[in-house]
């Protein structure tokens, strides 16, 4: 949090406007599983066989300076030379988020340090049946689990990541969240999914809409023993009780095919320095404001986390608002009638293709 | 409102219910006719979004079979070029739009056919005949 937040001041206090948080470096895409709704690794494969080198990951944080780097893919764990990567940067004293499926995490753990700078973010999307239903594998969530609670036995710090779409049951959300910090991790990572334009599938996707009731229905009344490894001020983004425009260049992409443009969702074509993005992308293109139907549906961190965090630490309001929004556990009636209404409704354990509708208002602001 | 909307107001964005995503056309085997410079420009576009590789055959007679991911444009065809990679090299490679004669997209579009839907269906049929079911990624050989 220190590092952040100076790292946010002294960015301020420069006059820096467009500056990185989080670097989305991905080595590589090829992957383990083979997620029906992916839309990250649809390739060739003489594409999904290609990696970065460990030299070309640490030149790219190098050059763009974020203190953060999520490592997602594919699958890190995949990449022959990860622990490489891994231990050059947390040498540099870069935050390490290295997202994994777990499928190989337990395997693999003895090859790591535990560090402060390093985290496991182990994607999981839900409870036993709605995880493997997600991933579509029958066995990963026990996989996953057992990497979980040998990396917590070991020291690491791990959290876990969830991708949520249409469909999905708050309640059983919520049940989720009380198993998952029954495993020890420090915290929860979630987010909306997005349509990606590669996506096999473009219909299992959120409206804002959509998205902002949800949320609300989740992240509302919450327990105390709920730990969120996120801004509380995103999280309240997600609730329709903030709004923030997009700053995609807070956490750019970098990949095998360079710096993608604009963001880490949309793949508009690459540039071959973090300069070269900053300078000849078409900000005013993206984002709400801007009317472009890609963004439209997207309220995902990649694109408006970065804002809360520089709200929550670059202003006295933020930085109040994140301040009782880390001890809140957001009391709300209407929420928790659109939970009763879920759970009324019978709604299915697993995400469907068709689900009710329910109608509450899904914003505050 | 459909995908094919080409701007959206503040109002429209913040009421979406459900996102309308993009709508693939069927590539796969498609030779595009270019007979103009805007011709080839928008079927390399259509490249850059395409999940497989396509085939470039140069002014010169050589092809080139690859995975096309950014161009740069430039004022003329001559001084615009298509980035891409190879299944046998390794490095980032690079032609200009003026060499390219013809285009295919010869190779399998790597996302056509997989729907959720379907995963849905036989996970279903699976669970109810008590069978167990996974979805596994594609050889890379």
């Amino acid at each position: 949090m220190w590092t952040v937040s100076t790292y946010v001041l002294k960015k301020k206090l420069s006059g820096n406007k467009r500056y990185p948080l989080v670097l989305m470096l991905e080595p590589l895409f090829r992957c383990s599983l083979a997620c029906a709704g992916c839309g990250k690794v649809q390739y060739p494969p003489h594409i999904l066989k290609k990696q970065l080198t460990p030299a070309e990951c640490f030149a790219a944080v190098d050059e763009c300076g974020a203190p953060m780097v999520s490592i997602p893919g594919g699958e890190p764990l995949l990449h022959p030379q990860i622990v490489e990567i891994v231990n050059g940067l947390v040498a540099r004293k870069k935050y390490v988020y290295l997202c994994t499926n777990a499928l190989e995490l337990k395997r693999r753990l003895p090859e790591f340090t535990p560090s402060k700078y390093l985290t496991f973010s182990v994607h999981l999307d839900g409870l036993r049946e709605h995880h493997d239903f997600a991933v579509c594998r029958e066995g990963t969530y026990d996989i996953a689990v057992a990497g979980i609670q040998e990396a917590v036995k070991r020291g690491f710090r791990v959290t876990t990541n969830a991708t949520f779409f249409d469909g999905t049951d708050p309640n059983n959300v919520r049940a989720f969240f009380d198993e998952v910090m029954g495993m020890g991790v420090e915290g929860i990572v979630l987010s909306p999914g997005y349509s990606y334009d590669k996506a096999p599938d473009q219909n299992r996707f959120m409206g804002r809409a959509r998205v902002r009731r949800l949320f609300r229905a989740i992240l509302s009344n919450r327990k105390p023993s709920w730990k969120f490894n996120m801004s509380p001020l995103f999280l309240e983004f997600l609730m329709g009780d903030r709004k923030y425009d997009c700053i995609p260049w807070g956490m750019p992409a970098y990949n095998i095919f360079g710096w993608q443009k604009p963001c880490y969702l949309l793949q508009e074509g690459y540039a071959d320095s973090y300069k070269e993005l900053l300078e000849t992308t078409d900000w005013s293109a993206y984002g709400v404001p801007s009317g472009n139907p890609k963004c439209a549906n997207c309220m995902v961190s990649c694109g408006y986390e970065a804002p809360a965090v520089i709200d929550g630490f670059g202003t006295l309001k933020g930085f109040w608002g994140m301040v009782r929004g880390t001890f809140s556990l957001y009391k709300d009636q209407h929420a928790q009638k659109l939970l009763n209404e879920y759970s009324a409704s019978g709604a299915a354990p697993l995400v469907q293709i068709d689900e009710p509708v329910h109608s509450l208002e899904e914003t505050n602001v | 409102m459909t995908a094919e909307v080409l701007k959206y107001t503040l109002e429209q964005v913040e009421a979406l219910e459900l996102a309308p995503g993009a709508q693939h056309e069927k590539l796969e085997g498609w030779v595009p006719t270019l007979a103009t410079d805007e011709d080839l420009k928008q079927a390399l576009e259509k490249a850059l979004d395409y999940r497989g590789d396509v085939t470039l055959t140069l002014k010169s007679g050589e092809r080139i079979e690859a995975f096309v991911f950014n161009r740069k444009s430039g004022a003329t065809l001559a001084d615009s070029f298509v980035y891409y990679f190879t299944p046998a090299a390794s490095e980032k490679r690079k032609v200009s739009y003026a060499e390219i004669a013809r285009m295919e997209f010869s190779g399998k579009d790597r996302a056509a056919g997989k729907h959720w839907e379907d995963w849905v269906k036989a996970y279903n049929e699976k669970k109810a005949a008590g069978e167990k079911i996974a979805l596994m990624p594609e050889a890379l050989e």
